[in-house]
């Protein structure tokens, strides 16, 4: 993920932090109606169960519990470097062979982080395998359900963009996590393109309430793009989720103009957005304006 | 006929262990297993435990898959099993063995070989050279 602003220190605060992790599962929201809508399946005729009401608030305690395994996020980790490690060079069996061997270690127990996967080139070098090669040949020894040996030709560009006008990033994303590595290029940039594309034509509704709507806060954060989610959330009434929203912010940049401002006034809830409508953002008259509404929505919802 | 069970079969031959390629696939496309077996058992029946497997024709990214399962070869090689030939080279290819003393006795003769060809054809083409430019002369 790159960052343009070089004053703030952005390594202290990770992905992974408790803080962070509540935030934005805080945000996330939990739209029961929208996570367990119906799914492509086999049609079966539906169940009927007569209950009591307290049986109803189990059946939905449960259904919450299930909810928040289905809106489990996925890791964000930093892009993996190549591996360009020799074991040895042996140049005299060089015009030995025309094709490169590669070895594979079928061990059942071994975590496939730690696999060897070794190449003997057909000038003689043994060297270890690359991610791709590395992940090709995992895929043959141990299938991965929903994972194919070339990835599906829809993470192509001009594919990519078909998809986006069908509103289906979701469908996308969960078609990514389950090709790729979440530390490959490939993944970050199908994820970074969806996420500028949901960003730029302000459909933050369609992941609301999936898994990804976490690492999309997280992206729009750490590029520091966060005026059209605030904007959205203020247009629909949330302004709790708003206030961690710019929370979140002031956590991962602390040494940004507006969290030197809302340190200083030790602003909390709403005063908070209007620090953050005030200093940092382009579209802070949006905001204030927004946030007038809605007082003096409460206003008249008291009266 | 007496008829022994298989433990005492083993004991009676005196059973060696053998890590070696029992031939699989089909019509012109063969594929191997790498397995612990007896001995004296035919070259695809049954087998001890597969090791791994190798696939001798290249595929789409001109690569051969080979794989083994070091911790059960090891095992087996702890156990007193011996490797075959192909075995032996395969693992040295991989670094799991030093290298085969045939491989490198392979690699020499290719290259003697190729020095000899080049060797006769630039030796070749001088005569040739060399007889063009005399029938050029007398032409």
């Amino acid at each position: 993920m790159r960052i343009c602003g070089g004053d703030d220190d952005i390594a202290t605060v990770q992905f992974s932090d408790e803080k962070v992790q509540d935030i934005l599962i805080r945000i996330t929201g939990m739209d029961l109606q929208k996570i367990f809508r119906p799914v492509k399946e086999e049609l079966k005729p539906p169940t009927y169960k007569l209950m009591t009401d307290q049986q109803l608030g189990e059946a939905r305690q449960k259904a919450i519990e299930e909810a928040k395994l289905k809106l489990k996020m996925p890791p964000v980790l930093p892009e993996r470097k190549p591996i360009n490690d020799i074991l040895s060079q042996d140049k005299f069996l060089a015009g030995m062979e025309t094709a490169k061997y590669v070895f594979t270690d079928i061990t059942f127990q071994t975590p496939h982080r730690e696999r060897f996967v070794v190449v003997r080139e057909p000038d003689g070098t043994l060297r270890k395998a690359s991610w791709e090669e590395r992940e090709r040949m995992i895929q043959v020894y141990f299938p991965k359900p929903g994972r194919k040996l070339t990835p599906s030709p829809i993470f192509q560009e001009g594919n990519l963009k078909v998809v986006y006008q069908q509103d289906r990033h979701e469908d996308l994303l969960d078609l990514c996590i389950a090709q790729f590595e979440p530390d490959s290029s490939e993944y970050h940039k199908v994820h970074r393109l969806a996420y500028e594309d949901i960003d730029k034509r302000a459909k933050y509704e369609l992941l609301r309430s999936s898994r990804h709507f976490g690492s999309l806060v997280w992206h729009l954060v750490m590029v520091r793009r966060v005026d059209g989610l605030l904007v959205d959330m203020l247009q629909r009434e949330l302004i709790n989720e708003a206030v961690s929203l710019v929370t979140l912010f002031h956590m991962v940049h602390p040494r940004s103009e507006s969290a030197k401002e809302a340190g200083r006034l030790e602003a909390k809830g709403v005063e908070l957005l209007k620090v953050y409508a005030s200093t940092e953002s382009q579209r802070g008259g949006y905001i204030e304006l927004a946030l007038q509404a809605h007082q003096q929505m409460l206003q008249e919802n008291a009266l | 006929m007496v008829h022994l069970s298989s433990a005492l079969l083993r004991r009676y031959h005196g059973g060696l262990v053998i890590i070696r390629l029992a031939l699989g696939g089909c019509t012109n496309r063969p594929f191997y297993r790498i397995v612990a077996a007896f001995n004296k058992r035919a070259r695809d029946s049954k087998y001890i435990e597969q090791l791994g497997t190798y696939d001798p024709l290249p595929n789409i990214y001109n690569e051969k898959l080979v794989s083994f399962n070091y911790d059960r070869i090891k095992y087996w090689i702890g156990c007193g099993a011996h490797t075959t030939k192909p075995v032996a080279k395969l693992l040295g290819l991989a670094g799991f063995f030093p290298l085969h003393p045939m491989t490198v006795t392979a690699a020499e003769r290719l290259r003697k070989l190729a020095a000899q060809k080049e060797q006769e054809a630039s030796g070749s083409g001088t005569e040739e050279g060399q007889g063009k430019e005399e029938q050029r002369q007398e032409a």
